[in-house]
């Protein structure tokens, strides 16, 4: 039935079409005909929003993974800034500790020492802390003897060379040593480093060294360019 | 629905269904070809274009491994890496571009693409590395797609550089070793050749342990140069090298390092050693050596003076020998402390004729005081009761002619010539220590028993492996053995100490504390070829305190110019050891010091 038809006819629900019936009416001998009724189309199936589900269901999930894919890449960028930024850590901690350590060379220690004027003591006396009692005869430093034989600063390059004090003239052979480490560490580095860096002290440590350099004596050579192997003769 | 009526359904029916059926079959094809070609490409992968993408892709890198540190018994670093960059350019990249944009960081936060020369971005690396503008830009012009601008630039330097962004300049990251204290302990820590493998002392020997193995990294990385997180990563982690802890004491190193320099230097002497030892557990506190090498620069020493000559250097020990002679005889029996001696002016047996340091008349001495004023004619009095066997077992059960295993190059092992081939004199002279020779290591080892209530401990100088992840291995002590027995040990003792209070070497007493000595002199035999003997070797050996010996200190000193006989080393080796006990902080000693007598009654 179209639907168009539906409307010469009056829709009658069911349950008034049990009231359309006369109510006091015994049970009447002609069976009423049930009356017609337009039924109504069962509701079609809906497809559309199945469809938008899926769809929408997809559109999700592609979502998901570009986002996840996105954020794993940013992530990736991120590793590598935090990876340079603990690259540039390390290596600002190697230096400084670098620095640390070349305080703390003995030669170093001993040698600003003596900048400042001390003198190692000779004499000591002890306290026993259990029965308080001191032993030993413990008298003020003084300037003793010459300090002797100086070691050289630890010839690292790019950190400051602390110039040994030469006194006298047993010291002088290894002043002049140290003075000739100084000068060969900075010459193949202060060029590299000199000119950069900020700490004057270094520059300042560069210019006596070169100054000293000019004391080396220049060395034998026989008139050639290499001196000449000298074979030993047994006996001579 | 109702039945289709005519022909005119039938023909348009069938044409409908045909037109299906050949849509229908064109997109079946279409389909076959598209899931053919699918699984030529994706399945079967003719023409391999999966795999030269992904070599295109992957990239393995090596991940180079830290080598370990060399650190001393407090963990002071003697040796360690640090990172350092060569500055290299492709040459012909760079001779090409004569202009490049680069971003500038301007003052308003924003940054400006802008125009740089070549010339202002060479003077700008001239600069930064403080090399002359034309030795850059000689270094980067040419032909070359590999050369090196600048060596071991510090990463505040390549860090600036990398900023100026000059086309062709990579910065490359390299290791280099560094040794904070130079030339104390030098010798024993050793160098590298070509920065990667140990040439000399403890980074030679222990090279394997240091070094560690190089790891690797295979990825894949994108055009951008990032790598790409969701591709293939095989990481094999680089195992760093193992620490290795020593037992020196870096500060009593230098002490005594500058000790023997200044002795060496007034002496005029070739060369000098000290040693300090711990006696109770023999571990090496100082191995000092005269013009030590500072190893950032060894080639500024001579090549002989880059070993450790503690260890290296053999020579006739002389009369500190006669200590090992003294416990023999006590030890069999043959003599004790207080024996008497008649001992004339110069002693002759089997037809040699042996005299002494200082000229003498008949004297009546103990055997205390022949070792006491060092005498070789009563050596040789009361060593004669040791049998020729008996001479050797004894000079070998003291380690002699036994190289120590310490862990440094050339260890010495001194010759002891089987008795059999003694010849008339040398059986006598090995009693005081001529015709045998021994490291300064052996004699401190030797007498290092003798403080130890007989016990022998072979030397350690490597303490302990610590690996990365911080577990230390103790270097387990080699096994010790019994020499000789505690009685003669503490006799032994008491002549030593009796030779610093009655004897000759009072020099080398300390206030407060009780000390055992022995001096040494001997003919030291020439080194080039010529034969007889050169110059002396003036040594003095000593352990304190005496209530329970802990310190062992020689000082031996080559061939010093001048009287021998004026010479003395007792006032270094009372500095030495009177640092040692004050840095490990040693009560005084307490109980009456051993005043054995010299002359018989």
């Amino acid at each position: 039935m179209s639907t168009a038809a539906v409307k010469n006819f009056p829709i009658v629900s069911g349950s008034s079409a049990a009231d359309s019936r006369p109510a006091g009416e015994p049970g009447g001998g002609r069976k009423e005909r049930t009356p017609l009724s337009v039924v109504q189309s069962a509701p079609r199936k809906r497809r559309a929003p199945f469809v938008v589900l899926c769809f929408a269901m997809l559109a999700a999930a592609l979502i998901a993974v570009l986002v996840l894919n996105i954020s794993v890449s940013t992530a990736q960028y991120q590793l590598v800034e935090l990876r340079a930024k603990q690259s540039s850590l390390t290596k600002g901690n190697q230096d400084l500790t670098q620095q640390v350590q070349n305080f703390e060379a003995p030669q170093n220690l001993a040698a600003k020492a003596t900048e400042l004027g001390m003198v190692a003591s000779t004499v000591k006396g002890q306290i026993d802390l259990s029965t308080l009692s001191v032993t030993g005869k413990a008298t003020p430093a003084v300037k003793g003897a010459a300090a002797g034989a100086v070691i050289p600063s630890p010839a690292v390059a790019g950190q400051l060379i602390v110039p040994p004090a030469a006194t006298d003239a047993g010291a002088n052979k290894s002043a002049t040593a140290a003075d000739r480490s100084a000068t060969a560490a900075d010459a193949g580095k202060a060029a590299a480093d000199a000119a950069s860096a900020n700490d004057a002290a270094k520059a300042a440590a560069a210019a006596q060294a070169a100054a000293a350099a000019a004391a080396v004596p220049a060395p034998e050579l026989h008139g050639g360019s290499i001196p000449v192997p000298k074979q030993k003769v047994p006996g001579q | 629905m109702a039945e289709t009526t005519g022909k005119a359904g039938k023909s348009k029916a069938p044409n409908a269904t045909k037109r299906l059926r050949l849509g229908l079959g064109i997109m079946l094809t279409l389909l076959l070809v598209v899931g053919g070609k699918l699984f030529l490409v994706q399945g079967l992968d003719v023409g391999g274009m999966a795999e030269a993408a992904l070599n295109s892709r992957m990239t393995s890198a090596i991940l180079p491994a830290e080598r370990g540190s060399i650190l001393d018994s407090r963990g002071t670093v003697l040796a360690n890496s640090v990172i350092r960059y060569n500055i290299v350019v492709d040459q012909r990249v760079n001779t090409k571009t004569d202009s490049y944009k680069r971003l500038e960081p301007q003052a308003d936060g924003h940054d400006k693409l802008v125009d740089v020369t070549r010339d202002q971005a060479i003077s700008e690396l001239a600069s930064a590395l403080g090399m002359d503008t034309n030795a850059v830009r000689d270094a980067v012009t040419g032909a070359k797609p590999y050369y090196i601008v600048a060596k071991e630039v510090k990463p505040d330097v390549e860090d600036r550089i990398s900023k100026l962004q000059v086309p062709g300049i990579v910065a490359e990251g390299v290791s280099k070793r560094v040794y904070p204290n130079g030339a104390v302990a030098g010798g024993v820590v050793g160098f590298l050749q070509d920065g990667t493998t140990g040439q000399a002392g403890i980074e030679q020997t222990q090279d394997d342990q240091l070094k560690g193995k190089d790891g690797k990294r295979l990825f894949e990385i994108g055009a951008d140069g990032l790598r790409i997180p969701v591709g293939l990563d095989e990481l094999t982690p680089p195992q760093n090298g193992k620490n290795v802890k020593l037992t020196l004491n870096s500060d009593l190193q230098y002490f005594a390092q500058q000790a023997i320099q200044s002795q060496a230097d007034k002496l005029s002497a070739e060369w000098g050693v000290i040693i300090v030892m711990d006696a109770k557990t023999g571990n090496l506190l100082a191995l000092a050596d005269t013009n030590a090498p500072d190893p950032n620069n060894p080639g500024l020493v001579a090549a002989k003076d880059r070993g450790v000559r503690s260890v290296t250097a053999a020579y006739e020990p002389g009369s500190v020998e006669k200590m090992m002679t003294a416990a023999a005889v006590i030890d069999e029996g043959l003599a004790s402390p207080l024996d008497h001696f008649t001992i004339p002016p110069t002693y002759t047996v089997d037809g040699q004729t042996f005299s002494d340091a200082f000229t003498h008349g008949t004297e009546e001495r103990t055997l205390a005081g022949i070792i006491g004023y060092s005498m070789n004619t009563g050596t040789v009095m009361a060593g004669q009761r040791l049998s020729k066997e008996q001479r050797y077992d004894w000079l070998k059960k003291f380690g002699i002619g036994e190289a120590p295993d310490i862990g440094l190059p050339a260890t010495a092992s001194g010759i002891l010539t089987p008795p059999d081939q003694w010849d008339g004199r040398q059986q006598y002279t090995v009693l005081f220590g001529q015709g045998v020779s021994q490291s300064t290591l052996q004699t401190v080892r030797a007498y290092q028993s003798i403080a130890n209530n007989g016990v022998m401990l072979q030397p350690r100088l490597i303490d302990s492996y610590i690996s990365p992840d911080g577990t230390e291995e103790k270097v387990p002590a080699q096994p010790s053995r019994q020499v000789v027995s505690e009685n003669t040990a503490q006799q032994v003792q008491d002549i030593l100490e009796s030779a610093v209070t009655e004897g000759e070497i009072k020099d080398a007493g300390i206030d407060g504390y009780r000390v055992g000595a022995k001096t040494g002199t001997s003919e030291s035999p020439c080194d080039d070829g010529k034969s007889g003997y050169c110059g002396y070797t003036a040594s003095i050996v000593g352990m304190a305190p005496m209530d329970d010996p802990r310190f062992i200190v020689e000082v031996v000193l080559q061939r010093p110019k001048g009287s021998i006989y004026g010479i003395t080393n007792g006032p270094v080796f009372r500095s030495v050891m009177s640092q040692t006990l004050r840095t490990y902080n040693v009560q005084p000693s307490t109980g009456e010091p051993a005043r054995l007598p010299q002359y018989a009654k």
